[in-house]
């Protein structure tokens, strides 16, 4: 099934519900009242959600792989079987995340995507109960490596 | 001191005995009222950056804040300068806040976000379109075609699928629509064909569901991914 329930948050369940996260992040960061006479906070990330990098489609490298895609595709025996709804929920918001960070080039959209990344990244850990010095600092970034502390 | 600001909402809203806000350790949240509404707010931490655990917080806060009855979400990262600004907030804005809270009432945020799955969706496009159908196999009766050839037919390609996509868009639109109180477009990026937000009534939760269901199940080339109950953070301002 691909309803993910937003209430199981991290520290609500200890644990479940992280393949949402993006996506709740998404909206706590992008959606919202917002009271002109407050301050926002400058937050590095708000506007590379809005960018549209659709023009990614039309791209050379696009169009060959489709072209490619097409010549394996059998079309006389149909598309191959739909692998279902249950396998593809974590494999989604993986692509999702991944697709985001693809268009976005200036270093403000690869900290954010580097954030999201990471969140995810470390969601997992928590899943798996934290094989913890695996992939420890190098590719962090600066953002939220105290939160490790 | 600046104030941060979580959620609005009645001022008889009932509202758990302690919230953690943001920051590290968590700040204590209190409240700030003004006439029938209160604001849920924390001091606002030295140094304020869109992090994970701050994102959660923020959003924990809502959620359970809104355990007891309608809040307007606010967007993470908004800061008062003190609370009296925001009881002047809350005093300027009485009449539409509550009215917002009570179109709100008994409902949820749910996202949709939809992509296609690429082999199935070429499948369709080539299998309905006899044009570059009939493309693909010149190109592959000449041993895939020259380099040229092979960009020409995925352009076309590429040009089917980008149709399809607004096809499916707003055929997800008008299906879930009719089960919904309300609909945001949210903003377009490369990862999906759709990403929608609805407003849903509790008792029609599961009809919601079961269309999104039925989406994926009538249309193959679809992946259809649905996130919620969520706090309705896309319908917090009258659209």
């Amino acid at each position: 099934m691909t309803v993910v329930p937003a209430q199981p948050m991290p520290a609500a369940s200890g644990g479940g519900g992280s393949s949402g996260l993006y996506d709740v992040l998404e909206l706590v960061l992008d959606r919202g009242l917002v009271i002109d006479a407050f301050v926002r906070v400058s937050l590095v990330g708000i506007e590379i959600l809005k960018i549209d990098v659709r023009v990614v489609v039309a791209s050379v490298d696009t169009y060959l792989r489709f072209a490619e895609a097409c010549n394996r595709l059998d079309l006389e025996s149909g598309p191959r079987k739909n692998p279902g709804l249950p396998d593809l929920v974590g494999e989604m918001t993986e692509s999702g995340a991944r697709g985001k960070a693809k268009g976005a080039l200036s270093g403000a959209a690869r900290t954010i995507s580097d954030a999201f990344e990471q969140a995810r990244s470390e969601a997992e850990e928590k899943k798996t109960s934290s094989r913890s010095g695996r992939r420890s600092g190098s590719s962090r970034s600066s953002s939220s490596g105290e939160e490790k502390e | 001191m600046s104030t941060y600001v979580y959620a609005i909402t009645r001022a008889s809203q009932e509202l758990p005995d302690s919230l953690e806000g943001i920051g590290e350790p968590a700040l204590p949240v209190r409240t700030v009222r003004s006439g029938r509404l209160l604001a849920l707010v924390s001091d606002a931490p030295a140094e304020l950056r869109p992090k994970r655990r701050d994102l959660l917080a923020h959003q924990r806060v809502i959620i359970r804040a809104g355990a007891g009855g309608p809040v307007l979400p606010l967007r993470f990262g908004g800061v008062s300068p003190d609370d009296e600004t925001v009881a002047a907030v809350l005093e300027e804005h009485e009449g539409s806040y509550l009215e917002r809270l009570e179109t709100l009432e008994g409902k949820d945020e749910f996202n949709v976000k939809a992509s296609h799955e690429e082999e199935a969706v070429l499948y369709k496009v080539l299998s309905e379109d006899a044009a570059l159908r009939a493309r693909h196999e010149a190109n592959r009766a000449a041993g895939g075609g020259t380099h040229d050839d092979r960009l020409a037919f995925g352009e076309q390609v590429a040009r089917a699928v980008a149709e399809q996509e607004r096809a499916d868009a707003q055929l997800i639109e008008a299906a879930l629509t009719p089960c919904a109180a309300g609909l945001r477009r949210g903003p377009e990026s490369d990862g999906w064909l759709a990403n929608l937000s609805f407003l849903v009534e509790r008792d029609r939760q599961e009809e919601f569901r079961a269309a999104v269901r039925a989406l994926h199940e009538e249309h193959a080339h679809l992946r259809v991914q649905l996130t919620g109950p969520l706090p309705s953070y896309s319908f917090a301002e009258a659209g």
